[in-house]
Order: C-alpha cells, then structure tokens, then sequence
C-alpha cells in the first residue's frame, strides 16, 4: 500500500515535467468574430488570434517604423475612416513618389478569403502579403534588417512581442503575424442592411428593397452572399486589350499570378460593402463615382475571349441592361451596405 | 500486482509524452553533407569565362534551398532531418531589396547533420526549393528560411514564393553577350531528388560520414537558352519548369565513406 502511494505521489510529478519551464500564462486566445448569415472563415492555423498579438499588430499597423524613411505608416494608404482605403485612385505617397499602378484594397472581411490577397491574388495569404508593400520602393521601402533593429530599440515594443508570440522574438515573421492578426479582426457587418437583415429595428424603404432585387438578380453571380464578393476573379469588360507585358504582366490581371490565357483581364471581385467609404471603383480606380460604375455595366462593357459570361445579360451581348430608375434604386440600395460604425470603431483606431 | 502494472504503465506514458525528438543516444553519427557545383567535370567557379558547349558563361552566383533532407536506411526506413531548409551557394555580394543592404560574397556547400540513429544508410532524398506549406505563408520561417538573404524579392513577394534557386552572370555566344538571371520558384517547380549510394554506408558514433554529391550546372542549363531568354521567372513560366526538372537531374553521388 505503501509503495503504491508513492507511485501515486510520483505521477503529478511526472506529468508536471512535461510542462514549460515558462510559467507565463501566455497570450489570451481570440475567438474570430463571424457575424449572423457569415459563411465559415477561411482556415488559419498557423496563426491563432490572441489579444496580445491583435493590439501589437493593431500599434505596427499605425507606426511610421514600417516605412523606410519613417514617414508611412500601412495607415497612410488604408485610411480607417475610409474603410482603410484612400481616396484616390493610384497612390504617388510612397518611397519613390512614382503612381502605383493599382487602387489600394479596402481592408475588411479579410478573414474569409482563402483566395489571394492583391488584385490579381499574388498574395497567398495575409502574412505573406505584408512583406511586398513593407518593401517595395515604390511604396515603404523599408529594409528590413534596419526595421527589426528599430523595433529593438523600443522597450514597449520588446516587451509586447515576448507577450504576443512563444519563440518573443521582434523578427520579420512575427511582424507579418501580428498586422495579420489585427486586420482578421477588422469585420464590416454593422450596415443598415446587415441590421435589417438581422431583424434589428432597421428598416430598407421600397426603392432601397428595389435595388436590393436588382443586386441579386444582376450582379450577385460575383458579388455573391453576406461577403457581396465571391473572392474570385473576372474579366468585367472594362478593357478588352491585354497584350501589355510592362511590369511584370501588372495590366493582365490574374494572368499574372496563374500564366494561364483564360484569366487574362481577370480582377479580384470587390465587394460592394462600404462602398460609398472606397471611391474611385476598379483596381485602378478609373471610376470616379458609381454612377460611372452602373454606366459602364449597362453601355460600356468591352467584349473580348476572357469576357465573363455574366457581363453578357444583354440578350448575349456585352452588357448588363440598366435603365435610370434601376441605376438610381442599385445607389441607394448600396448606400445601405455602409458601415460607420466599423470606420469609427476605436478599436481599430491608431492607438 | 495488476494494479502496479497498470500504474507502471500510465508513468510509463507520462514520460514517453514529455519526448518531443526521437532519442538521443551514444551510438548516434553524424555526417557532412556537400553538394559540389560542378561544370561537368570540373569544378564550378565564379568570375571566370567558362565554356559549355557553344556559350561562355561568367557566373556571379549560384543560390539554392536544400530542403526536407532525409537519410534512407537499408530497411527502407526514413530518417529527417528535422527543421532542414539550408541555403547552399556559391555567391558574389548580393544587393538585396534594390540596395537596401548588401549580402556579403559567400561559399557555403556544407550542412553537417547530427544525431542520426546508427544504422545501414543506402540513399539520401531531398528537395530542390521550398514545400507548398512553407512557401505559402513567408511568416513561417523553419530552419534558414528568411525574408533577409535575398531569398525572396519584390518581383516574387507580389506572388507569394521564395525564390528555389538562382543562376547569374553573363553570357556569350560570340555574336551578343547578355546579362541573364535564371531562378526558379512556385510550388509547382518544388522537386525531391533520391540518390541511392553505391552501397549502404554505415553511419555511427564511431566515425563522421561524409556524403557528398555532385551538382552539374551544365545540366541545370541544358536546353535553356539565355541568349534568347536572358531572363527565366515567374513571367518565363514553361522555361523556369525546364529549368526546375533540369536541377532536379543534375545531382549525382560523388563520394561515400
């Protein structure tokens, strides 16, 4: 009997062994938000969130540290207010002052797309996404070695990725971690419509609910469900020539990243969320209003081989017939899907 | 007495579930693993006008990853090396992130490989750039793998991958001479190579093993025209795929003992 209880006594021993030396209690885990009617977010494994990793990604994400001469924060171009876009339609702020050649991305629902981030999806993933603006001369510049030693020389910023991550190092990986934690955490469902949709004492007058038919029937085949995007890629006839080669294939749209004929001219579907926060329209921002928008889908769409098929709802012609009233009626429908209360939230706010 | 089994059983869990490697033991070996560049049978230099067939070449560097490296047993029975993703290269000063910071000229054909379990070893495998799940997402950063050794670059970071191997320099076919850079990269161009040893080598605590093989960039630029494609990416893709399969077939075993 004796003997049995040391063995006992020994177990808890055994077993504690197997623990950390650490004692820390390590970074609090983070449920991803998914709103009513959200489909499952995309898979993410290998970086789970946690309110440690989500504020330093949040505080990252708003430091001018990122840029190379210090003078751009990822906020310079991604303007909370503005749905985290910026209002023009080809950037000229970055490092080299050179225009980019692409409208810069709204930033919200990301944590449901398992499709590529960028316009064309170059861009596996968030954390692999901070890497290309973070260095790119014409936007931050910044090398990284030269950041790694910056962020050192910050005790706040030591001791918060010690808290936010196991191996605590301040290193390129951790950094790409942590902006991605912050912008899973950037969910729009606060419209009108999602609070209509929610039973929530909102209401869509009949014009509004006109338009809301029109969306389903005319447009949903890409901007599909509560995210109003497929996350896929389209040829929407806004050019029908893409023999251009110039920067790296930058004017042949998702051909760029697959080299496969059948997606050239093809874009990123963006959603039409917060869309009155992420004027000019298209990658690179060539439509100034939605107006614009609903003129081109109604008399201005281009045909060519990659054209997609729903872009010919004009009895098999390029086009998707809209007449004024229907254009008037989509507008206002669209106006609903506007989020204040994400482009206020101070969560997401610079800290 | 059952019960002491039983109790003898579940200590014997708890502490075989505090392992996290297999065992480490004295019997254990350790080998060197070199992969020589070569120009068919000569050795492979950088600086220097070398012909091959009809073209002179003048390399400035050689880059690769040598990933998911594993030591075959006689019996069949594989053996990784844990966290293996080592950068091999033969290289001048390389200006990384358009000339952010430089990477200093270096000469590195070695990885040396410890604790491996003693036993008969008849192959070797390994593979030619990064796997889909390391390259997919660059914050992983396993072994040498590193947004820092120019490794990856803005071209390939717009389109997520690390760059599997690079070949520079200059090239002269008598009429022109052009400036080319030939690199691969993509999940799709990741190959695993087996080479078998000419007979099972023993590796133990006893002596250290070397194992070195032989990689002819003679072959890597087989069927590759820089001339005409100076420039082999992402945008060049079924002539970086030639190139890809070509690394995969310019290995050969050199040495065992």
């Amino acid at each position: 009997m004796k003997r049995q209880l040391i063995i006992l006594l020994l177990l808890p021993a055994c077993f504690a062994a197997c623990r950390k030396t650490d004692t820390s209690r390590g970074p609090v885990p983070v449920p991803q938000e998914v709103p009513a009617f959200f489909p499952t977010p995309a898979a993410n494994i290998d970086n789970p969130l946690t309110q440690e990793g989500i504020e330093l990604g949040r505080r990252l994400f708003y430091d001018k540290r990122l840029s190379g001469l210090n003078q751009l924060s990822c906020a310079s171009c991604h303007h909370p207010d503005l749905a985290f876009t910026d209002g023009v339609a080809l950037s000229q702020i970055g490092a080299s002052g050179l225009p980019l050649h692409r409208n810069a991305p709204a930033l919200f629902n990301m944590a449901w797309n398992s499709n590529g981030f960028f316009w064309d999806g170059g861009s596996t993933n968030l954390e692999s996404q901070a890497f290309a603006p973070l260095t790119s001369p014409d936007e931050m510049h910044q090398n990284l070695f030269q950041l790694i030693d910056e962020l050192k020389a910050v005790p706040d910023y030591v001791r918060r990725f010690e808290e936010a991550f196991s191996d605590g190092e301040i290193s390129t990986g951790n950094i790409a971690r942590a902006l991605a934690q912050f912008q899973r955490t950037l969910v729009s469902a606060g419209s009108r419509y999602d609070r209509y949709r929610r039973r929530e004492e909102a209401s869509l007058n009949a014009q509004e609910l006109q338009g809301l038919q029109l969306v389903q029937q005319r447009c949903a085949s890409c901007h599909d469900g509560e995210l109003f995007t497929d996350n896929k890629y389209h040829n929407n006839g806004i050019d029908a020539d893409f023999s251009n080669e110039d920067a790296e294939g930058i004017y042949q749209g998702r051909f760029r990243v697959t080299r496969n004929p059948a997606d050239l001219g093809k874009f990123r579907t963006a959603s039409l969320r917060n869309l009155l926060f992420t004027a000019p329209y298209m990658h690179d921002g060539r439509f100034a209003t939605l107006q614009e928008v609903l003129d081109h889908y109604d008399h201005g769409v281009k045909e060519s081989t990659t054209l997609d098929p729903q872009m010919r709802q004009r009895a098999g012609q390029a086009g998707i017939p809209l007449d004024n009233n229907e254009k008037q009626a989509i507008i206002k429908y669209l106006a609903t899907l506007t989020d204040t209360a994400f482009a206020r939230n101070p969560r997401f706010a610079a800290p | 007495m059952k019960k002491y089994f039983i109790l003898a059983a579940i200590i014997a869990v708890a502490f075989t579930s505090c392992k996290k490697e297999t065992i480490v033991t004295e019997h254990d070996g350790e080998a060197t693993v070199q992969f020589d560049a070569k120009v068919n049978n000569n050795d492979f230099v950088l600086n220097q006008n070398i012909t091959i067939g009809a073209r002179t070449y003048n390399f400035k560097n050689l880059r690769y990853w040598v990933s998911n490296v594993a030591l075959v047993q006689a019996n069949g029975t594989e053996v990784s090396v844990p966290n293996s993703y080592f950068l091999l290269e033969e290289t001048n000063a390389v200006t990384v992130q358009d000339g952010a910071y430089t990477y200093p000229a270096s000469k590195r054909e070695n990885v040396v490989v410890k604790n491996i379990p003693q036993a008969d070893y008849k192959a070797i495998k390994f593979s030619i750039g990064v796997d889909a799940r390391h390259n997919d997402n660059l914050s992983l950063q396993a072994g040498e793998l590193s947004q820092l050794s120019g490794m990856t670059n803005v071209s390939w970071m717009w389109h997520t991958s690390y760059i599997f191997s690079t070949l520079q320099g200059t090239v002269s076919d008598g009429v022109s001479t052009k400036n080319f850079k030939a690199e691969t990269g993509l999940n799709t161009n990741y190959k695993t190579v087996t080479l078998n040893f000419p007979e099972a080598v023993k590796i133990n605590s006893a002596k250290s093993t070397n194992l070195i093989f032989g990689l002819d960039i003679a072959k890597v630029l087989q069927n590759i025209d820089l001339i005409t494609n100076p420039n082999v990416g992402a945008a060049q893709a079924s002539i970086m795929t030639t190139l890809a399969d070509n690394y995969a077939g310019a290995f050969s075993v050199q040495l065992v003992k």
